[in-house]
């Protein structure tokens, strides 16, 4: 098991620096920093100004290594850069990137947290309740509900969110950010709501699925044979057993928590790492983007540890090596 | 079951709690409803806030309240005026005999910078010092700097030996790799000297201008020469854990940046140490309400506090906004205390360009200002198609495309009509323009273009080299959809030509990247005024400050021998009969030209909620807000009287739910059992 | 590289290589008993579906069949030398000044009459044009967005797959490795440094869109192939010296058919929103769905409110994603022997 964890975590490693690759593929082969240092002081700027940009932002090395310069190129440095956390400065304001990773963090999380532990909490009870009406029109009609639900795009959702329970019917402000937290709390709940709305959908139907599978298992015959409730069933049997498909599903996104929400931080202007992508997008920030890239794939192999090990946690059948 | 059913009913008991907690939509604390606190909000943050560098209006919303100037304008009185600031007095130009004029600056003697931990560098448990004109001539070399890299380098070459003095900096720079580490002060020493500007002593500063240039006054009322400490460059430079000076003013105005978080907020708290607040016995013109203006302002109720000491806002809190439409909505509920009209919601808040009555019995008023701008369409001059070199021929082409455009149309499609179709290079308000002047090429008439079409050669919009219609280019940094529809209003319009445009909507890099190559044909194009000069437009189209070969702002690359000299010759008159000769002649030459498309001036609509008091809109972009005042008591009645949620739909949502389950629960249970 | 996406030619060619592909295939499909039986259930199962997919692909492909000349034309000098597909000559030109509601007499806002009175089935926006129009010349773009990146994705993916899984050893090390990589980065975020970093057209978000989406149909395939290899008629004909390339044709592809299929409904869905959400972020394509859903948000809060513009997008969009989702559910259904069984 350990050496499991081990082996895997090695792997991981190497991935990373595949992504790292990658990444130094697709912002320093395909673009050009005299375009960036350009963009971001001015187009009247003196070549020195320009060079010293691109000194203070470490793009005045050469591209490979090569002799002479086998350890000072931009390859090398993007590696050791990445991987000491020294992200250095945004290319479009000169901001450190870390400080507004750290700053936007907090936002995020108190956004996609309460909204992730809801989202989980509504979808599997849902989904619970639904497969335990199941072959009667709750669920017939949740299915299809949740179809729709699916084919709506997520635009759709905030824009009908902000208008009528922001606009119309003031329960929230529109949008905003306070850091008080009696204040934040007001901002948070329209984004959450409406991220629950998106995704309830998806997860009630997936959920859905995972239960009626194991409803038709030979265990829970033997149970109900037994004169088990249909209550204790469910829940003592079927959702235990239904925890491993649950899990794939929930562990990974846990890291990704800590990255935000997109689509709902850029609409409800709440300043976390979603809002900062965003922005990277807009002002071409290419520094902040590959950081953003790096950190998410960081996190993506953190989450398939994790989940390995919460496999193991769950259902002491399954044993890795 | 039971266990599990209390658990569950506490949850959903302490669920409804926070969600009756939380609904409210006041986005601001509740402890804060009685202060004078106004509320603005911005869209990007500025990318400087280092007064050397900045030069957009979203930075000087920042660097203006947050910095003194020798000079200010007045509040209220229209033309703008000066009036001294930091300074005693506004001074003369003084030409002396070998052409060169001189103006001499007096400082108010015991002004001081805000308190800021950089001031230490004079000495352990230092926290501020008291402002020189040693700090004034620092920052006008700091202009100079090229590594401080300021965009306003031109107009201060006015000033004998500025040029010099930047260009031995360079040259220092290139000849020693360690010249660049020194502290800016060191620097500035070994590449003086700098004779256009001596410090005679702390309290007095003498400016030598190499030839006539009254417009030079104007700049000393602008941030770029506010007093700069050099303890603040040193510090604040982005190492050991500090800022970078362009996130950090240490400055001497009215309001200091309290809080400067780029993503969500800015925060301006009075400063205690300016002057006014420490001296309001000196009654000095910059720290006094004004107590005399326009007609029109008695009637507005903006000189009931003539004579009053600024500032009276206790602070200004600035919250991102990246979008319109919520800045808006957060403004008709209150939330915010000014605002400008959306497009989308203008027809709902202007009747006949007047305020709606349904807004007036809001007690909201509306005050509107024609900005000092000039939007136009340019046309690439060194373009081989629509530029110089193809003469004769396109410039019928240009002429032609300029008939086809309907700024009137685009201004009620896209503008709310807000704004005044421009004729000219000069906006209104600005010596030179004229209201009656009418330019032929600026009223549309489609059979006239597409006669000039067939002159220029092509007949229908047929290319005769392709025999397809003439294909152009028209570039642009504006990926966003809004942007899109507004740049295809013009290609439909050139389509009825015959002449087949294509949008070229790359990202800011992409075009910037294209026009240093000089590789762009059409381009859309607005200059707000730096100041109300008919100088600071004219020069927009002089060759020397021509784009591809200058890095000017003549991004249409004009280029004419004849406009050149009857520039030089404006620019160094006062507003005079002559003077006004001057510019019609170089309209002429523009009219005949064509290089731009003139479009509009902007009109300022801004509208005002009942609890301000003292806001007159300016269309510069000047420091307002030390004047402005609110009614906190006012405002927190209107704000509770308008914002009552409305909760029956939740409790409707409920009930619909449990009706649709019930029989469905209660079947199935029965069946069950 | 100028769109070449957006030149008539390449469209009208692109129209007679599905129309032959599709002709191809029915014929294929109807002489196989499985296969037809399969379709056949999903028609039965999703009747309404299955057309109003027909009828969206019909609307595609009309408005991909250009040529040059005829046509109406009105003001718009230019158009007269411009290809013209056959949706653009059945609406012709109905161009307004601005904004008018879904069967007006006058304009919106200004109360001047119309060109066009009553002719505007759900109105024009800003710029005067017929919402009906703009909304169907978006089906276009979005089985563009949705076809041409499943296009390019699926066959990547089964390549890789198939070699990973039959091969194994280096080559499945290799791809493993690839897709490890491609796999661990959040996809909104490799999507956008792709569109960032490409140079800005349709084809390099559909590009970007494949990248993002294949790596989950080469783990599926590649998994497939692993198991398909150990059966005994592979072995069989390893044995009887059948050459390698030749099992993976005749026993590996065919038997992984069903599991292409059933991607290719359910990327084709996800792709079109995922789109949409580029547009939000001003980085999609030029007249999408998405695009008119980001350009008509702001619309709502208009005084009296436009709302046609909106709906009308959004109901597009909706309504092709709901037929393709239930038609791919339909469709896994039946050719996924483990839901099969279960749903029995």
């Amino acid at each position: 098991m350990l050496a499991y964890i081990v082996r895997r975590a090695a792997y991981s490693v190497v991935v990373v620096l595949g992504v790292l690759f990658f990444l130094f593929a697709l912002f320093f082969l395909v673009t050009k920093p005299d375009d960036i240092a350009r963009k971001a002081i001015g187009d009247k700027a003196m070549p020195a100004v320009i060079a010293q940009w691109k000194k203070n932002h470490g793009y005045d090395r050469p591209l490979w290594p090569g002799p002479g310069h086998m350890k000072d190129n931009m390859l090398v440095e993007h590696y050791r850069r990445m991987l000491t956390f020294d992200f250095g400065r945004s290319d479009a304001d000169d901001s450190v990137i870390m400080d507004r990773i750290e700053r936007g963090a907090g936002p995020s999380l108190s956004l996609t947290l309460p909204e992730f532990v809801l989202g989980l909490t509504f979808g599997i009870g849902i989904a619970l309740f639904v497969a335990f009406f199941r072959e009667t029109y709750i669920d017939r009609s949740a299915v299809v509900l949740s179809v729709l639900a699916m084919s709506i795009s997520s635009l759709l959702y905030i824009i009908g969110g902000q208008y009528l329970i922001g606009k119309e019917l003031r329960w929230f402000p529109i949008s905003g950010f306070d850091p008080s937290w009696a204040v934040r709390a007001r901002f948070l709940a329209l984004p959450i709501v409406v991220g629950l709305f998106a995704g309830i959908g998806g997860s009630v139907r997936f959920y859905r699925t995972v239960f009626i599978e194991d409803i038709y298992k030979d265990y829970v015959r033997t149970a109900r044979a037994k004169g088990a409730g249909e209550i204790r069933i469910m829940t003592r049997h079927v959702l235990p057993n239904a925890m491993i498909p649950i899990l794939t599903n929930v562990v990974t996104e846990i890291p990704f928590l800590l990255m935000g929400s997109l689509l709902l931080e850029a609409s409800f202007g709440v300043p976390g790492l979603g809002s900062l992508t965003v922005d990277a997008i807009n002002a071409n920030d290419f520094a902040t983007l590959r950081t953003m890239v790096y950190i998410g794939s960081l996190f993506f192999v953190v989450g398939q540890i994790l989940t390995d090990i919460s496999y193991t946690i769950v259902d002491p059948r399954v044993r890795l090596d | 079951m039971t266990e599990k059913a209390r658990v569950f009913s506490w949850l959903s008991a302490a669920l409804a709690l926070f969600v009756l907690l939380a609904c409210t939509n006041n986005p601001y604390p509740e402890t804060d409803d009685g202060k004078h606190v106004l509320y603005a909000s911005f869209g990007e943050a500025p990318k400087s806030l280092d007064p050397a560098v900045a030069y957009d209006t979203a930075a000087h919303e920042i660097t203006g309240q947050v910095h003194d100037t020798l000079l200010e304008y007045h509040y209220l009185k229209r033309p703008y005026t000066l009036i001294p600031g930091l300074a005693t007095a506004v001074p003369k130009g003084e030409p002396q005999a070998d052409g060169t004029v001189v103006y001499s600056f007096e400082l108010r003697a015991g002004a001081q910078f805000q308190d800021d931990p950089c001031f230490a560098l004079d000495g352990d448990g230092t926290r501020t010092r008291e402002i020189s004109a040693d700090d004034v001539a620092f920052e006008v070399m700091r202009i100079a700097d090229p590594l401080v890299n300021s965009p306003v380098i031109d107009p201060f070459s006015n000033l004998s030996g500025f040029a010099e003095f930047s260009a031995r900096l360079t040259r220092l720079l290139k000849a020693d790799p360690g010249f660049k580490k020194l502290p800016a002060r060191e620097r500035y020493q070994r590449a003086l000297p700098l004779d256009g500007v001596r410090v005679v002593d702390a309290t007095h500063l003498e400016l030598r201008l190499k030839n006539p240039y009254p417009q030079i006054l104007y700049w000393f009322a602008m941030p770029f020469t506010t007093p700069v400490p050099w303890e603040a460059v040193e510090y604040y430079d982005g190492n050991h854990g500090h800022p970078h000076l362009a996130d950090h003013p240490v400055a001497s105005g009215p309001f200091m940046l309290s809080i400067y978080d780029k993503q969500s907020r800015m925060l301006l708290e009075r400063n205690p140490n300016w002057y006014g607040a420490k001296h309001p016995e000196w009654r000095a013109p910059g720290a006094t309400y004004p107590s005399e203006g326009e007609a029109e302002d008695a009637r507005a109720g903006r000189l009931a506090a003539a004579g009053k000491a600024l500032p009276f806002l206790d602070r200004v809190d600035f919250r991102r906004e990246k979008e319109a439409i919520p800045a808006f909505t957060k403004f008709l509920e209150g939330y915010y205390d000014t605002s400008g009209i959306i497009r989308e919601s203008f027809d709902k808040m202007v009747k006949d360009e007047r305020l709606s009555p349904e807004m007036q019995a809001l007690g909201m008023r509306l005050d509107k200002s024609v900005t000092a701008a000039t939007y136009y369409i340019g046309f690439n001059m060194d373009d081989p198609v629509v530029g110089s070199k193809g003469g004769e021929r396109s410039k019928k082409l240009r002429q032609a495309m300029s008939l086809a455009i309907d700024v009137k149309e685009y201004m009620r499609l896209f503008m709310n009509r807000r704004g005044v179709p421009a004729e000219s290079v000069l906006p209104p308000g600005i010596f030179g323009y004229d209201a009656d002047y009418r330019n032929p090429y600026r009223h549309v008439d489609i059979a006239k273009a597409k006669s000039l079409l067939s002159q220029a050669g092509f007949d229908g919009g047929i290319d005769p080299k392709t025999q397809k219609p003439l294909h152009l280019t028209f570039d642009t940094p504006d990926t966003s959809p809004d942007g899109r529809l507004r740049y295809q209003f013009f290609v439909n319009a050139w389509r009825q030509l015959g002449i087949d445009v294509e949008i070229s909507a790359t990202n800011y890099n992409k075009f910037q990247e294209k026009v240093h190559d000089g590789a762009y044909q059409i381009f859309m194009w607005g200059w707000v005024a730096d100041y109300p000069d008919a100088e600071n437009f004219m020069f927009l189209l002089t060759s020397d400050m021509a784009r591809t070969k200058n890095d000017g702002p003549n991004t249409a690359n004009f280029s004419n021998p004849e406009f050149d000299r009857l520039f030089l010759q404006m620019k160094a008159r006062g507003n005079d009969a002559e003077r006004l000769e001057l510019i019609r002649k170089m309209r002429a030459i523009i009219e005949d030209q064509c290089p731009w498309i003139e479009l509009f001036h902007p009109e300022d609509y801004l509208l005002l909620q009942e609890w301000m008091k003292n806001v007159k809109s300016a269309g510069l972009s000047v420091p307002t807000l030390k004047y402005q005042d609110l009614d906190p008591a006012l405002r927190a009645r209107d704000r509770a009287a308008w914002n009552k949620p409305v909760v029956w739909p939740a409790y409707a949502l409920g009930a619909l739910l449990v009706l649709v389950l019930a029989p469905g629960v209660l079947t199935f249970m029965r069946e069950r059992q | 590289m100028t769109e070449i996406l957006n030149s008539y030619i390449t469209s009208n060619l692109i129209v007679v290589l599905l129309v032959t592909g599709g002709v191809a295939l029915w014929r294929a499909i109807s002489r196989n008993k499985l296969w037809r039986e399969a379709f056949r259930s999903v028609y039965r199962r999703r009747r309404i579906a299955v057309w109003v997919c027909a009828v969206y692909l019909a609307i595609g492909l009309s408005d991909s069949i250009a040529w040059v000349g005829g046509g109406q034309v009105g003001t718009d000098a230019v158009a007269r030398h411009e290809a013209k597909t056959l949706l653009d000559r059945a609406f012709g030109d109905k161009k307004e000044k601005s904004y008018s509601a879904p069967f007006a007499d006058a304009e919106f806002y200004a109360k001047s009459p119309l060109r066009f009175p009553g002719k505007h089935v759900l109105g024009t926006d800003i710029l005067g044009r017929d919402v009906l129009f703009v909304t169907l010349k978006g089906v276009r773009i979005a089985l563009l967005i949705g076809g041409l990146t499943t296009l390019i994705a699926i066959p990547l993916a089964l390549l890789m797959g198939v070699l990973a899984g039959f091969f194994g050893k280096y080559v499945d090390d290799a791809v493993f490795f690839v897709f490890s990589v491609l796999q661990s980065m959040p996809s909104i975020l490799l999507l956008i440094a792709l569109i960032t970093a490409l140079p800005k057209s349709t084809l390099s978000v559909c590009i970007a869109l494949a990248v993002t989406s294949w790596v989950g149909f080469c783990r599926l395939s590649r998994g497939e192939t692993m198991k398909l290899r150990e059966l005994d008629y592979v072995y069989a004909a390893r044995a009887l010296g059948v050459s390698e390339l030749r099992i993976i044709w005749r026993h590996i592809l065919p038997n992984l058919t069903h599991l292409i299929v059933i991607t290719f409904a359910l990327t084709f869905s996800s792709q079109v929103l995922s789109e949409a959400v580029l547009a939000w972020l001003n980085i999609g394509v030029e007249g999408s769905w998405g695009q008119m859903i980001a350009q008509a948000k702001n619309e709502l809060s208009r005084d009296p409110v436009v709302w046609w513009n909106l709906a009308a997008a959004s109901i597009a969009l909706f309504g092709l994603i709901l037929a393709i989702n239930l038609v791919g559910d339909a469709i896994r259904d039946v050719l996924d022997p483990r839901t099969a069984r279960e749903n029995q």
